[in-house]
């Protein structure tokens, strides 16, 4: 009997449930989509990394120090390991592999990279008869002889590049070869571009000299992994190291991981929104049911029902909601998790959406989350309608008054929020960046709740400031909306409570995000002289890029940057392992370091300019000695020049030396390529027309790019443009949330007040009068949650970027345009939200209205 | 049995105007169609004079709201024609319709007569509000002391009693000058003290104001304030009493129902 009354109220509100039920949706759907998504991306790789590596690959030790990037050489193992590793019992095979990074593939005619730009790596090597390759020909044949090159089909048809095409591989100069097959994954692609020589081109052209990369050994069977591979490392002796498959696969699985790990913190960043958000929607949802079921729930009451049945009436309707949601929202997230994979498809990374893989993991996720919060969501409008007197049956009808002041709620809202501020000032004032976001955190929380407290309360007078300019503005209408809108302020607080969320993160966020762009760009404004930045990937800065650059005209000089590592021993006798920047001469004139104590000058003189926490941690001074070892016996004593001031990103967990001083330790023969090279304009030079020189110049070498500042700039804003497309997303999905919501409490205070809207009809309202009214209130509403959620944004923004002012955000930027365009699309998220309520109530029959009771 | 007035007037001649508020002819109103048709008004002829108090009466059922919501342009009527003043209203499209109710038309409901956010003033002056038209304050001030609400402009409906609320009501109807003013079971809910208090408020807004009133009611009572009552049974106009009392009225109904159930 229960059940029946559920499920018939249930059915009975067929529209206002299908509402929530897409909250629900919403929130399960990407819970359910990033468990899919995830799940199918790892078996994907798994399969990838099991059906490719070999049983075990031995490579050359990693050294001490020194890290891969900008090398000019790759560490190889000498070509009779292959021999020597071939004679260990239980190997069936063992096959030397040539495979660089740092190799740029370009199409000669164009001079056009060819290749990921995802950031993805090129990968070049030798083509073997490997029993486990990832590639299979699918066109051409194998490489064979100095000229010809196998390229994969994915780089090959965005490059658009056939058999018989040209492929330029540059390494440290350029050799051009012929395209004479096309590889293509047997699996799926990663996302990395692949060229393959004969080995004997591969070692010479990117080894400089017969030698490999990596010995890949298949066993017989015989033995296990772990037994080859220490039989392989005992019969080689010291200086290599050798990976299992196992261990081959969790490393592949670590490089794709921390790409996937993003996508599925972002995903279920949204869900969390979602859910919060959706959470408000089906409260509300239900204290509206319950509230226009007063009179209902009074006479099955006063009819002897217990209050125990009233609460499981609507907590059986919650549960056939949150069922029905997460059934739809797991249908819903496996095609957000295969649009997902069409969205990494299209980046480059190959994934299969004809095999996702739905675990049981994903049912108990969705249900668990569709229906735990779609009950407890209930649970407080549930409470509440139980608590309704059986007199209320027999109570006039009409809408039903709150109470008007609501201490309770009043007090905890402004401890609540109190609090949280308190929090806010004391992390914005906090010294230490870990400290204070520590209390950022705590603050967000609880601001967040108190303010979802206080909604309801600051609905009244918020609502009677924002609708002041109503009656003046619109008349009748603009009267009428501003008192509906406040008429029912716990409504109105939890249907903007929704939007006020999802716009207090996107503005928070915002705020951070613009005040690191404008305080990077201020340290670029103060801290860099030179005028074009030079790069060139993982290639490195080769000389005769920079010989090109150098003959530039209009360029003045150079400073070039190379990057070592080196152990440092500070005279407290703690020794760590620390980058340096060895740069040329010219360096103090082309950046302005942030010195905190000592002179740049004193670079020249064979000091070291070290940070601040570096200082800190170990006591140092200007003039105390620091003892850097580069490894190989190459050691020497450098004294404190400068101690920089940290919060400069340019300078920040750098350590510099002029190039000088680095060389009479590390002979130039064995320093790396420049990682980096700065140019400055000559005085009088038109800076813009350089920079097309720079870039004329630099055209044939496609691993380069120039930057002048403002491109520089460019690049930062990039950076973070990942963070403000999720950010944008986020706030789509905000909207999408609010605008249900505030549909979802029109559409229900029209049929409310049906009464009303027929009587204000009889007595003349136009219906375009009514719409407006209808529309105005809805404006209102959306208004308020976004003039609540700025203020919380602000709050937290401000306040992040304080928490974060001496680790390089010094510089706050409150985003106008922003959070001016966020109110005027709360403007227009109101007039959506009121386009079907006001439709509807404008369709309303004058007389049916009078009538109904 | 047949209504003097049909003979009376006809709008349709010139000059005879001024005498009538409203007019109906041959005015029928069905629901449904078929089997479950229900005729709730069958070719009606009705004059509303001007500055007069009409009262419509019959049994339950009768027809007396449909006639009055036809009347007042709330509903259409399938077929005849209805006239306010010289403007014919059947056939206008709903926006001149709602002009019309909104300019020419007052409204007095048995219950739900206020919006509950509008305090009383506001109430009052809404109609002239919704048409953007300023309130004539010397006339406001009569009708509201008239229905003696002066020191209650600024309550809430809530605020108020069933009986207050109907002032309100008939005040809001008074205040912008309609050319005629509808009451459908005005006092239906209140009490006979309150209800009488309404009903004078009613007859002096005639007598002083010169207001044109049609109140539908099922009180005799009620009808007795009124010059004029009109009797509908069935959806057709049987009889009509001029400067009825409450007794003469009682007497005529019992008369109906007893021709009713003989
Ligand atoms: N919307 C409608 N659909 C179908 N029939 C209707 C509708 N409205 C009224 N009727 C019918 O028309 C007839 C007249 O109804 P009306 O409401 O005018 O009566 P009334 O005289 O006002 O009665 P009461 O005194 O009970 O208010 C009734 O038989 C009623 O059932
Ligand atoms: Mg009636």
């Amino acid at each position: 009997m229960l059940l029946k009354t559920s499920l018939r109220s249930f059915f009975a509100h067929k529209g206002r449930m299908a509402l929530s039920l897409v909250a629900v949706v919403l929130s399960v759907a990407f819970v359910s989509g990033t468990l899919v998504f995830s799940n199918t991306a790892t078996s994907t790789f798994d399969t990838l990394f099991a059906s490719t590596a070999s049983d075990v690959s031995v490579g050359p030790a990693e050294p001490e120090l020194g890290g891969k990037d900008t090398r000019a050489k790759t560490r190889t193992v000498p070509v009779d390991s292959v021999r020597k590793v071939a004679a260990v019992p239980g190997v069936k095979t063992a096959i030397g592999q040539v495979t660089v990074e740092n190799a740029t593939l370009a199409d000669p005619a164009t001079l056009k990279k060819v290749g990921p730009t995802t950031g993805a790596p090129t990968l070049v090597g030798n083509w073997v008869d490997s029993p486990r390759s990832p590639v299979e020909i699918t066109s051409g044949h194998v490489p064979q002889g100095p000229d010809q090159v196998v390229l994969d089909a994915d780089t090959a048809k965005k490059a658009k590049l056939g058999l018989g095409g040209k492929l330029r591989v540059i390494v440290n100069d350029n050799r051009d070869f012929t395209i004479v097959g096309i590889a293509a994954f047997k699996t799926t692609n990663p996302g990395a571009a692949l060229a393959f020589l004969d080995t004997a081109t591969a070692q010479s052209v990117l080894l400089g000299g017969p030698a490999y990369t990596s010995v890949e050994v298949y066993g017989d069977g015989s033995r296990s992994d772990e037994q080859l591979k220490s039989d392989a490392l005992a019969g080689l002796g010291a200086g290599f190291e050798a990976k299992t498959a196992a261990e081959q696969k969790a490393d592949g699985q670590k490089s794709v991981g921390s790409f996937l790990d993003f996508m599925k913190y972002a995903m279920l960043g949204f869900a969390g929104i979602s859910l919060l958000v959706g959470g408000f929607l089906i409260i509300n949802t239900f204290s509206m049911l319950v509230a226009q079921r007063t009179r209902e729930i009074g006479l099955l009451r006063a009819v002897g029902g217990s209050r125990g049945q009233v609460n499981r009436s609507v907590l059986v309707e919650a549960l056939l909601l949150g069922l029905a949601g997460s059934t739809i929202g797991i249908a819903a997230g496996l095609g957000l998790a295969v649009g997902l994979i069409q969205l990494m498809n299209a980046i480059g990374m190959h994934l299969d959406a004809s095999d996702l893989k739905i675990g049981a993991d994903v049912f108990v996720a969705g249900y668990a989350v569709g229906v735990v919060i779609t009950v407890l969501a209930a649970l407080v409008p549930a409470l509440r309608a139980s608590r309704i007197a059986p007199i209320a049956a027999l109570r006039d009808h009409g809408t039903p008054v709150e109470a008007r002041s609501n201490t309770v709620r009043a007090i905890i809202g402004l401890v609540l929020t109190a609090g949280g501020g308190g929090l806010l000032v004391l992390a914005a004032g906090a010294e230490k960046a870990a400290t204070g976001g520590r209390l950022l955190g705590l603050g967000v929380l609880l601001t967040l709740v108190g303010f979802v407290v206080l909604g309801p309360l600051l609905a009244t007078t918020v609502v009677r400031v924002l609708g002041a300019l109503l009656p003046t503005l619109f008349g009748p209408s603009g009267r009428l909306a501003q008192r509906n809108a406040m008429r029912n302020p716990r409504r109105t607080g939890a249907t903007a409570a929704a939007l006020m969320i999802g716009l207090a993160l996107v503005i928070g966020a915002s705020v951070f995000t613009s005040s690191v762009i404008k305080s990077t760009n201020n340290q670029i404004d103060s801290s860099v002289g030179a005028d074009y930045i030079v790069s060139a990937g993982p290639n490195g800065v080769s000389p005769e890029i920079v010989a090109a650059v150098r003959q530039t005209q209009g360029v003045d000089h150079t400073t070039e940057q190379k990057y070592l590592e080196a152990y440092f021993t500070a005279p407290d006798g703690k020794t760590e392992k620390n980058g340096i920047s060895a740069v040329t001469a010219r360096f103090t004139e082309d950046f302005r370091l942030p010195v905190k104590e000592g002179s740049p000058d004193s670079l020249k003189q064979g000091a070291l300019a070290i940070g601040e926490d570096y200082a800190k941690d170990h006591g140092l001074k200007v003039g105390d000695p620091i003892k850097v070892d580069y490894g190989n016996g190459r050691v020497q004593s450098l004294p404190v020049g400068v101690v920089m001031t940290k919060g400069n990103q340019l300078f920040d967990g750098n350590t510099f030396a002029s190039l000088d001083t680095v060389s009479k330790a590390v002979p130039a023969a064995d320093q790396p390529v420049d990682a980096i090279l700065f140019a400055k304009a000559a005085a009088g030079a038109d800076v813009a027309r350089t920079l097309t020189g720079l870039e004329d110049a630099l055209k044939q070498y496609p691993q380069a790019s120039v930057r002048d500042q403002a491109g520089y700039k460019d690049l930062v804003q990039e950076q973070v443009n990942t963070l403000l497309y999720m950010i944008y997303g986020l706030l789509g999905l905000a909207i999408v949330v609010a605008v249900l919501g505030v549909v979802n409490t029109l559409a229900l205070s029209v049929v409310e007040r049906t009464r009303e809207i027929g009587l204000l009809r009889a007595i003349g309202l136009s219906r375009r009068q009514l719409r407006r009214m209808i529309r105005l209130e809805s404006v209102v509403i959306a208004l308020f949650g976004a003039v609540l959620g700025t203020a919380l944004g602000l709050a937290w923004g401000i306040t992040g970027q304080q928490v974060l002012r001496t680790q390089g955000l010094e510089t706050l930027a409150v985003p106008t345009t922003t959070i001016l365009l966020t109110l005027g699309a709360s403007v227009v998220i109101g007039l959506l939200a009121a386009l079907v309520p006001a439709f509807r109530a404008g369709r309303m029959n004058v007389l049916a209205a009078i009538a109904t009771d | 049995m047949t209504t003097a007035a049909a003979a009376v007037y006809d709008p349709q001649l010139p000059g005879g105007a001024p005498a009538v508020a409203a007019s109906a002819r041959q005015v029928t109103k069905s629901y449904g169609a078929g089997e479950t048709r229900v005729t709730a008004l069958d070719a009606v002829d009705v004059d509303i004079q001007r500055g007069r108090f009409t009262a419509i009466m019959g049994p339950s059922g009768s027809g007396k709201s449909t006639l009055m919501h036809c009347l007042a342009g709330l509903d259409t009527v399938t077929e005849g024609r209805i006239w306010i003043g010289e403007t014919e209203i059947t056939g206008l499209k709903d926006k001149q319709l709602t002009r019309l109710r909104r300019d020419k038309i007052g409204f007095i409901f048995q219950a739900f007569n206020l919006l509950p956010t509008l305090n009383a003033l506001e109430n009052i002056t809404l109609p002239m509000d919704i048409a953007g038209r300023k309130p004539d304050q010397a006339w406001l001030d009569r009708v509201v002391e008239t229905v003696g609400l002066s020191d209650r402009l600024r309550h809430r409906p809530t605020q108020l009693s069933g009986g207050q609320q109907q002032r309100v009501a008939v005040a809001r109807a008074l205040a912008a000058r309609p050319e005629i003013i509808f009451g459908d079971e005005p006092t239906g809910n209140l009490d006979s003290r309150s209800g009488a208090e309404v009903l004078s408020f009613l007859r002096r807004s005639v007598d002083e104001l010169g207001q044109t009133i049609v109140m539908v009611t099922h009180d005799p009572v009620a009808a007795g304030y009124a010059d004029r009552v009109l009797f509908l049974a069935d959806g057709v106009m049987v009889d009509e009493m001029h400067a009825p009392t409450a007794d003469s009225v009682l007497e005529r109904m019992r008369r109906f129902d007893g021709k009713r159930t003989s």
